[in-house]
């Protein structure tokens, strides 16, 4: 626990830091150098087994912060009326609209996490697949969720929820995740792009080689977006050395962690303090 | 008059899993309809939970439980080889309980709790449950309102579904409390010697003749182990003894040796589980704001919870 809490400090305090700090040279070639590694030589066997534990490059598109453009910043197209008010409302952590002292993540009062935003930290997930179903399992939160392989088509019109119903298939070498029923209380990401009930949101994943597995989303969100937003592929590391560790987001943990680091570093939301009973 | 308490103290984190068909039988809650729609529906959903299940406990005798318990314990033990190796499918424990009231919950059984040592008595004392013989309406504690992690042993005696799946080298189990999940390491390794103190804990499992045997250490002591408020420390050994007695029929052993915070180890009565070929775990997270929305529109009008901010 205290590794683990070390740790996520440790990365959070790093994402914070690079973001408010917008140290973007080092980061952005400690990162060309893995993205370089990008081959071709997919083999076959391989390519309808995802298992593994993966970590996303660090290089980004946002300076200073690492990695998370599997959503990607740069191909955002224009918001609706709607989105743009839920943007304007957001006050992120991170980047440019963030304002210190004002942040209002959900994540802040540890709601739960989800797609596509969840994709989109720089945290390993694991990916587990047996007949019929493949588990993706998040660091971050301790966040499991099915993809169901078994045939079944997406429901017709299934209850929100913070993870949404998720179906996949082969396309070839590609595993193509579908995913509807998502509710518009978690962020597409973690900057504060709106995700509303409309969201149909599609991940493409293929392995490359055996270390390297290529993830493409595109978020179809017509209540926020007037375009799909469509994402290039962002590459993942397998970790095989790795185990998914257990990070849950603690209420009262999130409490301290904001007196103790978020607050002396002037970037300081104490929302969770009205939820503490 | 305990049942009746319980009745009002009873609240959604610990609800229990009803068909659908049982929902126009039972009055709907009135709901602005200003709440979002999946709120809505949700606040609905335990509401009727709760309010079923503690209707039902309060029709039924005691003795009508007694007699349900015991034919669903007489179960024949047709155990085959064949399935005695796979746990594999979504199981949900019987509902008969040993505490007057309370549906299942003693795969943790009070009957059997051994004496507390001094810092077990401090930590029950300091307990405020939402049900049971200390539950003091207003002044409930309970780790989970604050949408605090659940895990084992708590997590395994809720009368909410689970799902156990087997791969080479784990299982897995999904709890739908909560959205939980757990690894139990079936790859031979043994338990880390000084692991740090975790919500699940650090699982590993491997199979004694038709019984797959799961060990556990590093919790920390955030956690009950039941909803009475006995408590868990970081001391705690927990072993939990699976056997599959016939194709629908699971049965659970749970052994607490926690030499912290009791006196003896806590050794239960098997629990049987009945598996539900048809049931998918369902998102169940808690929500601190509807957490706190469910305190204030159900649990305070009904007598508890207080809602004063500390």
């Amino acid at each position: 626990m205290k590794h683990r809490a070390c740790l996520s400090l440790k990365r959070t305090v790093a994402i914070l830091g690079a973001a408010l700090a917008l140290i973007s040279n080092g980061l952005a070639q400690t990162g060309k150098p893995s993205e370089a590694a990008k081959t071709q030589d997919a083999v076959a066997p391989l390519s309808h087994d995802l298992s593994g534990v993966w970590m996303q490059y660090p290089q980004g598109d946002v300076p200073g912060t690492p990695g998370m453009n599997t959503v990607n910043q740069r191909s955002r197209p224009p918001l609706t009326p709607w989105g743009q008010a839920r943007l304007d409302a957001a006050r992120p952590m991170v980047g440019p609209k963030a304002i210190a002292g004002e942040e209002n993540s959900p994540t802040l009062r540890c709601d739960p996490d989800g797609p596509p935003k969840i994709l989109n930290h720089p945290n390993p997930f694991e990916i587990v697949q047996i007949p019929g179903r493949m588990f993706m399992f998040f660091e971050e939160q301790h966040v499991w969720r099915t993809i169901w392989a078994d045939g079944r088509e997406l429901p017709k019109e299934p209850d929100p929820s913070y993870l949404g119903y998720s179906v996949g298939k082969w396309e070839g070498d590609t595993f193509v995740v579908e995913t509807i029923g998502l509710n518009d209380k978690v962020w597409a990401d973690a900057y504060g792009d709106p995700r509303s009930e409309q969201t149909h949101l599609t991940e493409r994943y293929r392995r490359l080689n055996h270390d390297t597995l290529e993830l493409q989303v595109t978020i179809d969100d017509p209540k926020s977006y007037t375009k799909p937003w469509v994402s290039p592929p962002k590459l993942h590391k397998l970790e095989s050395g790795w185990e998914i560790a257990e990070w849950f987001c603690v209420l009262n943990e999130d409490k301290a962690y904001d007196d103790a680091v978020r607050k002396p570093a002037g970037v300081a939301p104490s929302s969770s303090k009205k939820y503490w009973r | 008059m305990k049942e009746i308490k319980e009745v009002k103290d009873k609240t959604t984190r610990d609800g229990l899993r009803l068909d659908d068909s049982s929902v126009p039988l039972l009055p709907s809650l009135p709901l602005p309809r200003s709440l979002p729609l999946l709120w809505r529906k949700v606040l609905r959903m335990r509401f009727v939970r709760a309010l079923a299940i503690w209707g039902t406990m309060l029709v039924l005798s005691p003795s009508v439980m007694a007699q349900t318990g015991k034919q669903l314990e007489t179960d024949t033990p047709a155990a085959s080889s064949a399935l005695s190796h796979d746990l594999s499918g979504v199981w949900m424990q019987y509902p008969d309980g040993s505490t007057p009231g309370v549906p299942g919950m003693n795969a943790i059984d009070q009957r059997f709790r051994p004496p507390f040592t001094p810092w077990g008595q401090a930590r029950f004392d300091a307990a405020r449950p939402m049900q049971g013989p200390t539950a003091v309406p207003g002044q409930e504690n309970a780790p989970t309102l604050h949408c605090d992690p659940d895990g084992p042993p708590r997590v395994l005696n809720l009368p909410n579904p689970f799902e156990i799946v087997q791969i080479p080298g784990r299982v897995f189990m999904f709890f739908e409390l909560g959205h939980v999940w757990r690894t139990i390491w079936t790859d031979g390794r043994p338990l880390p010697k000084d692991p740090d103190p975790t919500w699940q804990g650090y699982s590993v499992g491997k199979w004694e003749g038709d019984t797959f045997v799961v060990e556990t250490i590093g919790f920390n002591d955030k956690l009950w182990v039941d909803v009475y408020g006995s408590p868990r420390s970081d001391k705690m050994h927990l072993t939990e003894r699976y056997r599959r007695l016939n194709h629908d029929t699971l049965e659970m052993q749970i052994t607490m040796d926690d030499p912290k915070a009791y006196t003896k180890v806590w050794v239960n009565p098997p629990k049987l589980h009945k598996l539900e070929p048809t049931w998918e775990i369902a998102q169940w997270f808690c929500v601190i704001e509807e957490e706190n929305a469910y305190s204030e529109t159900i649990r305070k009008p009904a007598g508890g919870i207080s809602t004063a901010p500390k």
